[in-house]
């Protein structure tokens, strides 16, 4: 059992008359990579920040490595940074910017010049050391960031959205090189992000947040294939919320009258009143009717390389929505009736 | 659209024209007792260069760094503070309080100083009015809101998140200050002391009111030649020195300022 | 450490003020302070001494002179500055904005030389001149930045509703620059008022203006009556200043927040 190296106990942080982060309790693990996932205004930044030491949380207490730093100003706790904006220093070169941290800790000139080096050269731009910040790329800039906060080897890094100021090409490549580095230095990692693909590729557990509190703290695949909550399950990946009641310990009835099996691992309750989520994936195409398949009709079309996401809209006038891989095994067109299948496990009960 | 620039424009001549008088004149020789001139001559800005008036303009420079040097150093927790204060009722009053004696004049405000360093408030131990001592209390005086005003500027322009960052390095806020902010805060640094410096050099009523006669500087000589002894000529070439010096520094201001874009 | 630097730094830019509103209430001539108690007499002599009165009423007109003249001929220039597509507005913009730079004795000296030669020797009218001249940097600087805030748009859509040029300036641009206009005023008129050393050269005990008749008397003599003078000027400015802050926000003049 790996133990806790940031630990937030009940903390809460205001703003005035609005609650940022709300009696949040977090164990974040030793050599893990935990992203911080939602939408905006749900807190992750804010958490991040009452970790780094910028803002005081109104009530609780933030431990590292078991020891209360709850008043310890930011430049006492030896984390790393990665800021949303890189944050760096402009009137420097990348050398120096990278070498901040080592000179504030008193590193003699020869180690400094040794550990910057070999910083610029993980991240690949040690031929860039007398440039400044202003002359580099975007992509090469996050990297330079990147170098600065790991370059004294810090107990936690802490990175702020660093991928969202780059564009789609690069920001899968700089997510890769990121889980490498990680892996190799195996340092311990909080990510904050509002990007769901990006979280389940990275992370070992994501805590999705919600208002200020954690909805979801799991590894990424449980989260996905679990979402317990109507929030969760919007939020992470895409999927259908159909509405019913329970009729037998393993059978809903949807409104129309229409029954689908449910295998969702516990039994349900039968006459309770229950919210169903259905990942558009996992709804398949029948060739005919039969065989359980529920009838629909097409209502829109959209066409996505890859696959085509398909609107169909059930007899009893729930929508649902299926990812067809493409090529289509049945021609779809609008307006036209297809039979669906919902597999029993593919249900997810909401509470 | 021409057109719409023609008044401004005629304006601006009228005061050339003016400048225009004072090169005329200074390269005129001045005939004592009469506001009558003579023929063309260099001997008034030789007169500039003469040891006792060399010893006034030395005067004026070194005094006008001695200002700008302490007026940059306590206006600078100010302008910081100005900048960086999150409640908007703190910086309205440090902005009241900065700006109001700008408004007030420059009589009221060296009359106050008379006051204060003629010993009416409290006795001190070395005389200061009339005094070297006093003229640069009352400058720095006169200087500070002005460059308060252009150092939060500049400040305002560095955003915070560079101070966190420092931070989140291990620099404790004294050395985030060092490293980070006032390396930042540079250009408003350069263009606030060259302003204060290049006003100071031509300043005049704080030196002719709070030295009584016994400091001098390049406008108080103006003044004396021009509108006591009437050597319009004279004063004209003193008036010119003052102008080009002025003119110099604030031509660096401009590069400083484009410098740092 | 750093409210308490400041604090100790404001107190020092404001101790001077301070002192002065006391003195003015002293009975004695003698300049004390703490006062030694409290007497309008001085401010009764400031009001009723001719030398200021006649200072005051040439201030007036002098300051509204300028003022009056600076306004449109600063507005017109910032119009042209901004819209006039002028191949250099660089240059132009330095040149409108040169009185500046112009030490007040040069100034000043350079008046006085001007007007000798024009045979008009302390007219009003060189003294008006030469405020319009000081004061219209700041105008145009001010209205300047109004009219880089306008939208275009606006008067094309003044235009697409039947509005002609002229009409459109008057019930469209005009009203919008208001703030400009304020603030413009605002400038002029402290500049003005407090102007001293240029008109310090241009004017005599006829025409002086108010500072000029306030150093007069300070070189003259010791008693209270300008810190009585002092007093008044402070106060009215302390309000206006204050009118300003809470009607134009002072902050948005001078900083750029965010």
């Amino acid at each position: 059992m790996a133990n806790a190296v940031v630990e937030l106990r009940g903390c809460t942080r205001d703003y005035g008359g609005v609650r940022a982060v709300d009696a949040l309790d977090l164990a974040i693990l030793e050599g893990e990579f935990l992203s911080l996932l939602g939408p905006s205004g749900c807190g992750k930044t804010t958490t991040l920040n009452l970790v780094a030491g910028f803002v005081e949380p109104t009530a609780g207490r933030v431990f590292i490595d078991g020891e209360d730093v709850t008043g310890l100003p930011a430049h006492r706790r030896g984390l790393g940074v990665v800021f949303q904006s890189y944050a760096l220093f402009p009137h420097l070169s990348v050398f120096e910017n990278v070498a901040f941290g080592l000179r504030e800790r008193r590193a003699p000139a020869a180690e400094i010049a040794r550990r910057v080096g070999e910083a610029l050269e993980l991240v690949r731009l040690d031929r860039e050391g007398r440039q400044r910040p202003s002359q580099l790329s975007g992509g090469m800039q996050q990297r330079v960031a990147l170098a600065r906060a790991l370059v004294y080897r810090p107990r936690v890094l802490l990175l702020d959205e660093p991928l969202a100021a780059l564009d789609k090409k690069l920001r899968e490549e700089m997510r890769d090189e990121l889980r490498a580095i990680q892996c190799s230095v195996g340092i311990t990692t909080v990510f904050v992000t509002h990007d769901q693909a990006e979280a389940l590729g990275l992370s070992d557990r994501i805590a999705v947040m919600s208002r200020g509190r954690i909805e979801r703290l799991g590894a990424p695949r449980e989260i996905y294939e679990r979402p317990s909550s109507r929030f969760v399950a919007d939020f992470i990946g895409a999927s259908t919320v159909l509405r019913g009641r329970a009729v037998a310990t393993d059978r809903v009835a949807l409104a129309s009258g229409l029954e689908v099996q449910v295998a969702a691992g516990a039994a349900l309750r039968i006459g309770a009143e229950l919210e169903l989520a259905i990942r558009p994936e996992r709804v398949q195409l029948a060739a005919g009717p039969g065989m359980g398949a529920i009838e629909a009709r097409v209502e829109g079309l959209v066409y996505q390389g890859a696959l085509t996401e398909v609107s169909a809209r059930l007899g009893d006038g729930q929508r649902l929505r299926v990812f067809v891989t493409e090529p289509s095994p049945v021609p779809l067109a609008q307006g036209q009736t297809v039979h669906l299948v919902l597999p029993a496990d593919a249900f997810m009960v909401l509470t | 659209m021409k057109l719409l620039l023609a008044p401004a424009l005629t304006v601006i001549a009228l005061f050339a024209v003016a400048l225009g008088c004072l090169l005329q004149y200074s390269v005129l020789t001045f005939i004592p007792g009469s506001l009558k001139t003579g023929g063309l001559t260099l001997e008034n800005f030789r007169n500039v260069l003469a040891p006792q008036y060399l010893g006034v303009i030395w005067d004026t420079v070194w005094l006008s760094a001695a200002t700008t040097v302490l007026t940059l150093l306590a206006a600078y927790p100010v302008a910081y503070a100005l900048a960086r204060t999150a409640s908007a009722r703190v910086r309205s009053a440090i902005l009241v309080l900065t700006l109001a004696p700008f408004f007030t004049g420059a009589i009221v405000r060296t009359y106050a100083w008379i006051l204060v360093l003629g010993n009416a408030v409290i006795t001190w131990p070395i005389p200061m009015l009339f005094t070297e001592r006093g003229v640069l209390v009352g400058l720095v005086h006169f200087s500070m809101p002005t460059m308060i005003l252009m150092l939060a500027a500049g400040i305002s322009h560095i955003d915070p998140v560079y101070e966190r960052a420092a931070a989140s390095l291990g620099a404790r806020p004294a050395r985030v200050f060092w490293r980070v902010t006032l390396p930042l805060s540079l250009p408003g640094i350069v263009s606030g002391s060259l302003i204060v410096f290049a006003w100071t050099l031509s300043a005049y009523p704080t030196p002719a009111l709070l030295g009584g006669g016994k400091v001098q500087m390049i406008a108080t000589v103006v003044k004396d030649r021009g509108l006591d002894s009437f050597n319009w000529p004279g004063a004209a070439a003193f008036a010119l020195l003052a102008l080009a010096m002025t003119i110099v520094l604030l031509a660096g201001v401009g590069r400083a300022g484009a410098r740092a874009a | 450490m750093l409210k308490a630097a400041v604090v100790v730094l404001l107190a020092f830019m404001t101790l001077p003020t301070v002192v002065v509103i006391a003195v003015s209430f002293n009975p004695t001539a003698i300049l004390s302070f703490p006062p030694a108690g409290f007497s309008l007499r001085w401010y009764e002599n400031a009001l009723t001494y001719p030398q200021f009165q006649r200072a005051a009423v040439n201030s007036l007109w002098v300051t509204l002179g300028s003022v009056a003249l600076a306004l449109p001929i600063g507005t017109a220039a910032a119009l042209a500055l901004e819209r006039g597509r002028l191949r250099l507005p660089t240059l132009w913009a330095t040149l409108l904005l040169s009185p500046l730079v112009v030490p007040g004795v040069a100034a000043g000296l350079g008046f006085l030389i001007l007007a000798a030669s024009l045979g008009m020797i302390r007219s009003r009218a060189v003294l008006i001149v030469a405020h319009v001249a000081l004061v219209l940097p700041f105008v145009v600087r001010s209205v300047w930045v109004s009219v880089r805030n306008l939208d275009v748009t606006l008067e094309r859509a003044a235009a697409s509703l039947g509005a002609t040029p002229w009409r459109a300036f008057r019930r469209v641009t005009l009203p919008l620059l208001r703030p400009g206009f304020f603030a413009a005023i605002l400038f002029a008129v402290v500049v003005s008022v407090n102007e001293f050393v240029v008109s310090l050269f241009i004017s005599n005990r006829v025409t002086e203006i108010l500072p000029v008749a306030m150093y007069s008397y300070v070189v003259n003599y010791t008693d209270p009556t300008i810190a009585a003078m002092s007093t008044l000027f402070i106060t009215a400015t302390f309000v206006v200043v204050w009118l300003a802050d809470r009607f134009v926000g002072l902050g948005r003049v001078f900083l750029q927040h965010r």
